[in-house]
Formats: structure tokens, C-alpha cells, sequence
């Protein structure tokens, strides 16, 4: 019998997945099987029944009911996209530019840190729960309370339109960021001073610092946040495509496996739109 | 610049900065609306939780809410120290080891060679992009035909695997510079003291990200005590504080009580992020990738 030889490079090749293998474990049984399992159900009926579940060959039926007949899922999803492509560039900007507020030599710098990390545990959790309770079936409903109460009765409708509209956006922006802007802080904290330092002493503004030297310099987290914020707003679990699929999971009519093939449709589109926006960020890099 | 390390804040404070202070302090009273009003909310009386419009601010706080909620669960059968004991288990140990295994493999697959490496992440980031709610009834087939269902490795392992903190932890060490590594390396030292002693000390901010949002996932999840956990021994806290509610369902003292019961949720949310967050807040600053 040969003996096998372990180079250095199979052996390091070895090590690696040593440290990797745990994760893959855990991985193939708890996410990748369920989830091809769950491409499988797409293409039956499934009915659950006391004895265990049954499931009937359709075909691409529930596929096709989703995207030619379903109106609530055809109508989601255009609301969806119209939203994204607002959404994505405005928390994107607005992380970038409260990281580098947070990151100019200011007081309280570190109180202002932590707070504008607190979405974190505001987005998930028992917080969106308690506002849910409270009848405000979507987040932007807060506005309801106090301060917005008080705008809409004290100003004219025209003018406390747009202004409740920019509230509600700015609430919704904020709540969605918190990871994005620590990213967008890390990198700001690496980019070298000295550069910074010679940029200034050959003249430049801190508005040609901040496109000709900072930008560039964090492109590559602009590309992880975006990428970031659209799996995070799209996988939400109070984003209306989500309930949607939710309420057609234990539905008598449609069922688990319309459901998951919904799921898919949906995996599908944000795969496409993540595919689009880091395409057209990398081409802009060139 | 001057090295400052952990003093983050500058000891002057100059009229050059009102600038700054204009944007960030408006946004960030914004941010404490939500946990405002989840504080306010619990101390409120009953026609105040009714009121329309409804109030930010609790005109007659009262405890009320809490004393009903004590009673009602010192009336359950199983003590309430019970839950809180699953609770604290399950939560710590999936902080723990999926800190762990997440940043070892996002450690391998961002500094280390070989063939796979590329494709697991991509497929991860696929993952990351399915909708969670999707592969429940899959996983409980998983979970029954493991033979985890009714103990406590159901609420722990379908939990670990964590897309998006393999996913934030390999873009952070993805910064760390290669020379780091390799310095080590010709010390002698094997890669997982590289990764011990080198890596996890400079990727602190986005090791503690992560625990946060593992913290989060965990403690708040119903899903593992609703489906996978029949034996009501085993179930967590969080189930029995939405069943609470859920039980006294629309009644007046039930919207009370789920108040109060959001709010003891919500404190240890609130307590690690504190504990956690001045990691996060050290981000670089002293990690020599300057």
C-alpha cells in the first residue's frame, strides 16, 4: 500500500477544513438539507395531516399560480421592489454618513456610538413585538404616538404630508442600520491618517478627501452593507412578502407547499436584485 | 493624529463641533423613541393603555401590570425559575458555540487555503438570502428524525448554524492584513494559536456584533419552544411570556400583563448589548491595523 503523502499544501489544505467542518456539519443539517427539502415540497401539495405528511406531485403548478394568478403575491412583490430601490441607497448613505459623523472628534462620541448601534435590539425582539400589540401592524405606524400626533394637528395637511412621509422614512432608515454604520466605522477607523495628512497639505477640501480618498477607500464595505442591508430588510420578519408566505403555510387552500414555493419565487428575486446592485457597484469601481 | 485608544472622547469641546451635534443629537433622540415608549408602556394603567390617541409618556405610572403578571404565573404549574433556567442554558450556549464555530470557519475560509473555501462562502451567502420561515416543517422533519425533539439540543442546534454571522465575521477578517498572519506564523505559531491569540483579539467589535445578534435570535425565539419542545418543562421564557399574553388574549388585564412581560424581556437585550457594546465601540482602535 502507498503511503500517502501530506504535502504542505494538503496538509494546510487539511487544517482549513478542520476548522471549517464544525460550521458544514451544522450547515448541511440544519439549513441546506431543509432548505432543498423544502424545494422538493414546492413542487407537491402537501397536506399535513394527524398521521404525518402528505404530499401529491403538481409539477410547477404552485409555481405558476404564484406568478400568473396569486394578485396578493404579484402585488407584494411589485411594492417590494419599488421599495427596495428607494430604500437600499438611503440607508446605505445614511449609515455612511452617520459613521463618519461618528467618527469626527466630537463629545460623547462614545454615548452617540452606542446609540446609533441600539437598532440592533430594537428590530428584533420583544420591542417590535410590544408595537405589534399594540395594533400598529407595520413599523411605520409609531407615528402615531406623541410627536407625530402633534405635527399632523398643528400643521397644514400640505405641508405635514411630506414632512410625516420623511419621519417615517427616517424612523425606518434609522431602525435598519445600526450593523451597516459599525461596519462603515471600522473601515473609516483603518483608512491611514497620513493619507489624509498629505491630501491636506497638497490643498485638497474635506470634500475632495472625502470622494477622492475615503470613498474609494470603503467601496469594498459599501458592496458587504449593501448587500447586508437588502438581506436584512428582505428577510425581515414583519416584511409583507414574508407574512405572506406565513399565512399560505397552515392555509387549507394553498398550503406548505405553495408556500415554499413562494419562498422560492422570492429567494429568486432577491438573488437577482443583489446581482444587479453589486454589478453596478463594481462597475462603477473600474 | 494623536494615538488615543480607548479615550475616544476629546477633552475639549469646540464650537466647530455644533455642527455635528445639530444632526446627531435630533436622530438620536429618534432612536430612544422606540425603547421609551417600551419602558412607558409597562408602567401605564389600564385606561391609559386604551387611550385614543393613544400617549408616549405615562401620566399615572403604576405596577399594576407587574403584580398581575406575578400572580399569574406563580398560579402555573411549573415554577417560573424553571423557564428562566432554559432560557439562560439554551441562550448561552448557542452565543457561545456559534460565536465559536462561525468565527473558525470564517477565520478559514478568509486566511487560510484551500479548494472549497470560495464556494462554501457563496453558499452561505445564498442562505443568508432564503426566507428562515420557509424551511420550518423541514427542520422539524430534521429535528424528529435526529431524535432531538423534547430535549434541550432542539432549541440549541437548529439554532448554530448562523449565515450572517459567518457572513460579518469574514468580511471583518477578511481586513485584517495578511502580514499579521504570517509574522505569527514564522514564530511558529500553529494556526489555531494564530487564530486565538492573533485574530480573535482584533475582530473583538464583530465578535460581539455577533454575540449580540445570537443573543437576540435565541432569547426571543418561539419557534424552538412552539414546535420542537412538547414537554412544557423544557420550553423557555419567552414562550411562556407570549403564551401569558396570548392566553388572556384580548383581555383588558392580558394587554397590561404582556406589557409588563415585553419589558422583563426586553432588560436582558438591553443589559448585553451594554456589556457588549463598549467592545463593539473599541472597533480598531488598538489593533495595530493602523
Amino acid at each position: 500500500m502507498a503511503r500517502i503523502r501530506l504535502t504542505n499544501k494538503r496538509r494546510k489544505a487539511l487544517i482549513g477544513l478542520t476548522f471549517v467542518s464544525p460550521w458544514i456539519v451544522g450547515f448541511l443539517i440544519f439549513t441546506m438539507y431543509p432548505m432543498l427539502h423544502s424545494m422538493f415540497l414546492s413542487f407537491h401539495r402537501v397536506k399535513i395531516t394527524p398521521t404525518g405528511i402528505k404530499t401529491t406531485y403538481v409539477g410547477f403548478e404552485n409555481y405558476k399560480y404564484a406568478i400568473f394568478s396569486d394578485p396578493a403575491f404579484v402585488e407584494k412583490v411589485l411594492k417590494y421592489l419599488q421599495e427596495m430601490a428607494l430604500n437600499v441607497p438611503i440607508i446605505v448613505v445614511f449609515s455612511l454618513i452617520i459613521a463618519l459623523l461618528i467618527n469626527q472628534k466630537i463629545k460623547f462620541r462614545g454615548l452617540f456610538r452606542t446609540i446609533f448601534f441600539l437598532p440592533v435590539i430594537i428590530t428584533s425582539g420583544p420591542v417590535i413585538n410590544e408595537l405589534l400589540n399594540q395594533g400598529a401592524t407595520s413599523i411605520p405606524n409609531i407615528e402615531q404616538y406623541g410627536l407625530f400626533t402633534m405635527i399632523e394637528n398643528s400643521l397644514n395637511p400640505v405641508i405635514a404630508e411630506p414632512i410625516m412621509y420623511l419621519f417615517k422614512q427616517i424612523i425606518m432608515v434609522l431602525w435598519f442600520s445600526g450593523v451597516q454604520i459599525l461596519i462603515f466605522l471600522a473601515g473609516l477607523q483603518k483608512v491611514d491618517q497620513s493619507i489624509y495628512e498629505a491630501a491636506r497639505i497638497d490643498g485638497a477640501s474635506s470634500w475632495e478627501i472625502f470622494w477622492k480618498v475615503t470613498l474609494p477607500d470603503l467601496m469594498p464595505l459599501v458592496i458587504v452593507n449593501v448587500i447586508y442591508t437588502i438581506v436584512y430588510v428582505s428577510t425581515f420578519a414583519l416584511n409583507e412578502i414574508i407574512i405572506l408566505i406565513k399565512n399560505n403555510m397552515f392555509s387549507t387552500i394553498t398550503g406548505f407547499g405553495y408556500a415554499t414555493a413562494v419562498a422560492w419565487v422570492y429567494f429568486i428575486i432577491i438573488m437577482l436584485m443583489l446581482a444587479i446592485w453589486t454589478g453596478l457597484l463594481s462597475m462603477k469601481k473600474r | 493624529m494623536s494615538y488615543q485608544g480607548t479615550k475616544m472622547n476629546p477633552s475639549k469641546f469646540h464650537r466647530s463641533q455644533l455642527k455635528f451635534y445639530a444632526i446627531l443629537i435630533p436622530l438620536a433622540f429618534f432612536m430612544m423613541l422606540p425603547i421609551m415608549f417600551i419602558i412607558f408602556h409597562a408602567f401605564k394603567p389600564i385606561d391609559e393603555l386604551f387611550a385614543f390617541p393613544p400617549r408616549f409618556i405615562v401620566q399615572k405610572p403604576t405596577l399594576d401590570n407587574f403584580r398581575e403578571l406575578f400572580f399569574t404565573t406563580s398560579t402555573s404549574g411549573i415554577p417560573f425559575s424553571r423557564f428562566i433556567f432554559n432560557s439562560l442554558l439554551v441562550t448561552l450556549s448557542v452565543m457561545f458555540f456559534s460565536v465559536f464555530i462561525s468565527s473558525l470557519a470564517a477565520y478559514a475560509m478568509s486566511k487560510m487555503k484551500f479548494k472549497l473555501r470560495k464556494a462554501l462562502f457563496e453558499v452561505n451567502t445564498l442562505a443568508l438570502m432564503f426566507v428562515p420561515i420557509a424551511v420550518q416543517i423541514p427542520r422539524y422533519l430534521v429535528v424528529v428524525q435526529t431524535g432531538i425533539l423534547d430535549t434541550y439540543f432542539a432549541h440549541i442546534l437548529p439554532l448554530l448554524a448562523m449565515p450572517i454571522g459567518l457572513f460579518l465575521l469574514k468580511q471583518f477578517i477578511d481586513q485584517v492584513p495578511d502580514e499579521l498572519k504570517e509574522a505569527a506564523v514564522i514564530d511558529g505559531a500553529s494556526e489555531f494559536t494564530v487564530f486565538r491569540k492573533v485574530i480573535v483579539p482584533v475582530i473583538m467589535p464583530a465578535l460581539a456584533t455577533v454575540a449580540i445578534l445570537a443573543f437576540q435570535a435565541v432569547w426571543n425565539n418561539l419557534e424552538t419552544s412552539n414546535y420542537y419542545v412538547n414537554d412544557e418543562g423544557l420550553k423557555t421564557m419567552s414562550f411562556f411570556m407570549s403564551s401569558i399574553a396570548s392566553q388572556s388574549g384580548n383581555t383588558v388585564a392580558g394587554q397590561g400583563m404582556s406589557a409588563a412581560a415585553s419589558l422583563i424581556m426586553f432588560v436582558p437585550n438591553l443589559i448585553i448589548f451594554i456589556l457588549l457594546q463598549s467592545k463593539v465601540m473599541n472597533t480598531m482602535a488598538h489593533s495595530g491595523l493602523k
